[in-house]
C-alpha cells in the first residue's frame, strides 16, 4: 500500500489549506454551508475549533476552521457494512444516502467527529466538499463566503494552484496525520 | 471540552450482551454434548433451549437502532471484507440458523416427534411422507450441529469485541484485549445463564448426576472468570502506560464517571464475588474429593451476578468508549 501521507497517486487531489491566523470565528462558513446543503438545524458539516494554549497570563486562542478531512485512507469507508460510504477517484469521500441504513459505525470510526445523523434523510451525513458545485467548476460555499480569507481550496497536484503555492512557501500541519488517514485539510502554522 | 454525543446507546449494549449469552450457551451446550454425553444431558438441553432466545431479542434491538430499520436487509446484499459489522452480520445470521436447528433437535419428546423431515432425496417435495427423527438420528444431528456451531459461536463471542476494537478513533476500544475480554465474558455469561436456569428448574436427577453437572459448569465458569481477570490487569497497565489518548481513556474508569460502576459493578460483584462463591462450591471437590458444595440459592446468586457484571461491562465499554478520543475534544 502506498504511504497515505505522500498522496501522489491521484490525478487530482482536492484539499483545503486553512490559515487559522485569518479566522475570526464569525461562523459565516457554517451558515453558508447549512444554506447551501440544507443541513438540518442543530447539525453542522463544518465548524471552528477553539484551540487554547499557554497558561495564565500568557494565553493564546486560535481558531481552526474544520470540516470532513476527506481522508486519502478513510477509516469511515473501511467500516461501512453496506458500502454506502465510498471514495471518488479524486479522493472525495461521499455517502450513498439510499444505501446507508444508519448503523452509525462510521460516526464511531471518524477520528475528527465529522459525521452526524441526518434525521430528514434517515442516513448519516457530512461535508461533501460541495461536490455539486465543484463538478460545475465552482469552489465550496464555505470558501466563497469566508470574509477573512482563511479557507483556501484547490488541487494539490496542480503546482500552479493557490493551495500548492501556499504549501510551498509556508509551514503547515495536519490533524491525526500520524495514524495514516491522509487528511486533506492543511493548517498553515501561526506566526 | 465539548459535549460528546452518544450515537450508540443502550440498544447496542443489550445486543452485545444477548449475542454473548447466546454464543456462550450454545458453546457450553456443544461442549457438554461432546464431553459428557448422557452425563451432561440436562446441561446440553438447557443450553440448547436458551441459545436462540437472547440473540433473537438482541437482533431486534440492533435493527431498531438503525435509522432505517426496514432496510436492514441491505446488509445481506454485500460482503465488505474490511467492515467487522458486515462480517458479523453474516456470522450472526449463520449462528442464528444453527442455534434454531439445534434448539429444535433438543426439544424433548413427545413434542420433538412433531418435527418431521425428509429421509430420502425423493421426499423433499412431498411433505406428507416426511417422518420424525429416530433417537439415533437425533443424536448424530445434535453432534453435527454442535460441531459446526462451536467455532461459529466462538466467532460471535469474539466479534462483539472486534466490532469495537477495530476502530482506531476510539482509544478505549482500540486494543485486541477487548475482543478477548468480550469473548471470555460472553462464554461466562452463557454458562451463568445455564447455571441460573438449572438452579431455577426443579431437577429430578440423582445426587451423583447433579454433582457432575455442577462440577462441570462451575469449574468452566471459574476458569473463564480467571481468564477475564488476567485480561483486565494487563489491559489497564497497557492503557495507563500508553500514549496520552489511551491513558486519558482509562482515566474514565480510574477516577472518571464510570469508576464506581466498573470497580464495584464489574470487578467486585461481576467477577470477584462469583469467583469466591464458585471457589467455595468447588473447595470440597479439590481438597476432599467430596461432592460440590452447592446450594441453589448461592449458585443462583453467583450466576445472576455474573450476568449483571457482563451487562455492566458492555454498558461501560460502549459508553466510555464513545467519550474516549484520539484528538483532544476542542470546543467548537
Amino acid at each position: 500500500m502506498a504511504n497515505p501521507a505522500t498522496e501522489t497517486t491521484r490525478k487530482k487531489r482536492w484539499v483545503f489549506v486553512m490559515e487559522p491566523d485569518r479566522c475570526i470565528d464569525c461562523e459565516a462558513c457554517m451558515v453558508a454551508c447549512s444554506v447551501e446543503n440544507h443541513v438540518p438545524i442543530g447539525e453542522h458539516r463544518n465548524w471552528i475549533a477553539h484551540r487554547e494554549t499557554g497558561a495564565f497570563p500568557d494565553l493564546n486562542l486560535s481558531f481552526m476552521p474544520e470540516n470532513c478531512h476527506h481522508c486519502d485512507n478513510p477509516p469511515c469507508e473501511r467500516v461501512c457494512p453496506t458500502g454506502a460510504t465510498y471514495q471518488r477517484d479524486d479522493g472525495i469521500v461521499l455517502i450513498d444516502y439510499d444505501k446507508c441504513i444508519g448503523c452509525k459505525y462510521c460516526i464511531q470510526a471518524c477520528p475528527y467527529d465529522a459525521r452526524y445523523v441526518n434525521e430528514e434523510k434517515q442516513a448519516v451525513d457530512k461535508c461533501t466538499f460541495c461536490v455539486h458545485r465543484l463538478d460545475a467548476g465552482q469552489p465550496p460555499a464555505c470558501v466563497e463566503t469566508c470574509i477573512g480569507g482563511a479557507r483556501h481550496f484547490g488541487d494539490l497536484n496542480d503546482p500552479e494552484s493557490e493551495v500548492s503555492k501556499l504549501l510551498a512557501t509556508h509551514d503547515y500541519t495536519r490533524l491525526y496525520e500520524e495514524a495514516g488517514t491522509g487528511p486533506a485539510i492543511y493548517y498553515i502554522r501561526g506566526k | 471540552m465539548r459535549e460528546v454525543e452518544f450515537h450508540w446507546n443502550v440498544l447496542i449494549v443489550i445486543y452485545l450482551f444477548t449475542a454473548g449469552v447466546s454464543a456462550g450457551a450454545f458453546v457450553i451446550s456443544g461442549l457438554a454434548t461432546y464431553l459428557g454425553g448422557a452425563k451432561y444431558k440436562r446441561i446440553s438441553r438447557i443450553g440448547a433451549m436458551i441459545a436462540p432466545c437472547p440473540l433473537i431479542f438482541g437482533l431486534g434491538m440492533l435493527v431498531f437502532d438503525l435509522t432505517k430499520p426496514l432496510q436492514f436487509w441491505w446488509l445481506f446484499l454485500t460482503v465488505q471484507w474490511t467492515s467487522p459489522m458486515s462480517i458479523g452480520s453474516w456470522l450472526l445470521t449463520f449462528f442464528s440458523l444453527l442455534s434454531i436447528i439445534y434448539f429444535l433437535l433438543w426439544i424433548p419428546r413427545p413434542w420433538r416427534d412433531l418435527l418431521r423431515v425428509p429421509h430420502r432425496w425423493g421426499e423433499i417435495f412431498s411433505p406428507k411422507r416426511w417422518q420424525s427423527l429416530s433417537r439415533r438420528d437425533v443424536g448424530i444431528a445434535r453432534r453435527v450441529i454442535a460441531a459446526i456451531g462451536f467455532p461459529v459461536g466462538l466467532g460471535v463471542g469474539m466479534y462483539t469485541g472486534v466490532l469495537l476494537g477495530a476502530i482506531p478513533a476510539r482509544p478505549l476500544w482500540n486494543t485486541p484485549m477487548v475482543a478477548q475480554l468480550f469473548l471470555f465474558s460472553a462464554m461466562s455469561t452463557g454458562v451463568a445463564t445455564v447455571l441460573l436456569i438449572a438452579a431455577l428448574v426443579r431437577d429430578k436427577s440423582d445426587a451423583d448426576h447433579l454433582h457432575h453437572e455442577r462440577h462441570f459448569l462451575v469449574s468452566v465458569d471459574a476458569v473463564l472468570i480467571v481468564f477475564e481477570i488476567f485480561i483486565i490487569i494487563p489491559f489497564f497497565l497497557h492503557q495507563a502506560l500508553n500514549t496520552w489518548s489511551s491513558a486519558e481513556s482509562v482515566n474514565l474508569i480510574m477516577g472518571g464517571p464510570y469508576t464506581l460502576a466498573f470497580w464495584v459493578g464489574v470487578i467486585l460483584l461481576g467477577l470477584l464475588v462469583p469467583l469466591a462463591i464458585e471457589g467455595f462450591e468447588l473447595y470440597p471437590v479439590v481438597w476432599r474429593e467430596a461432592a460440590v458444595k452447592y446450594s441453589r440459592l448461592w449458585g443462583g446468586v453467583s450466576a445472576a451476578l455474573v450476568l449483571v457484571g457482563g451487562f455492566l461491562l458492555r454498558y461501560i465499554f460502549v459508553y466510555a468508549g464513545q467519550v474516549s478520543h484520539f484528538l483532544p475534544l476542542l470546543e467548537r
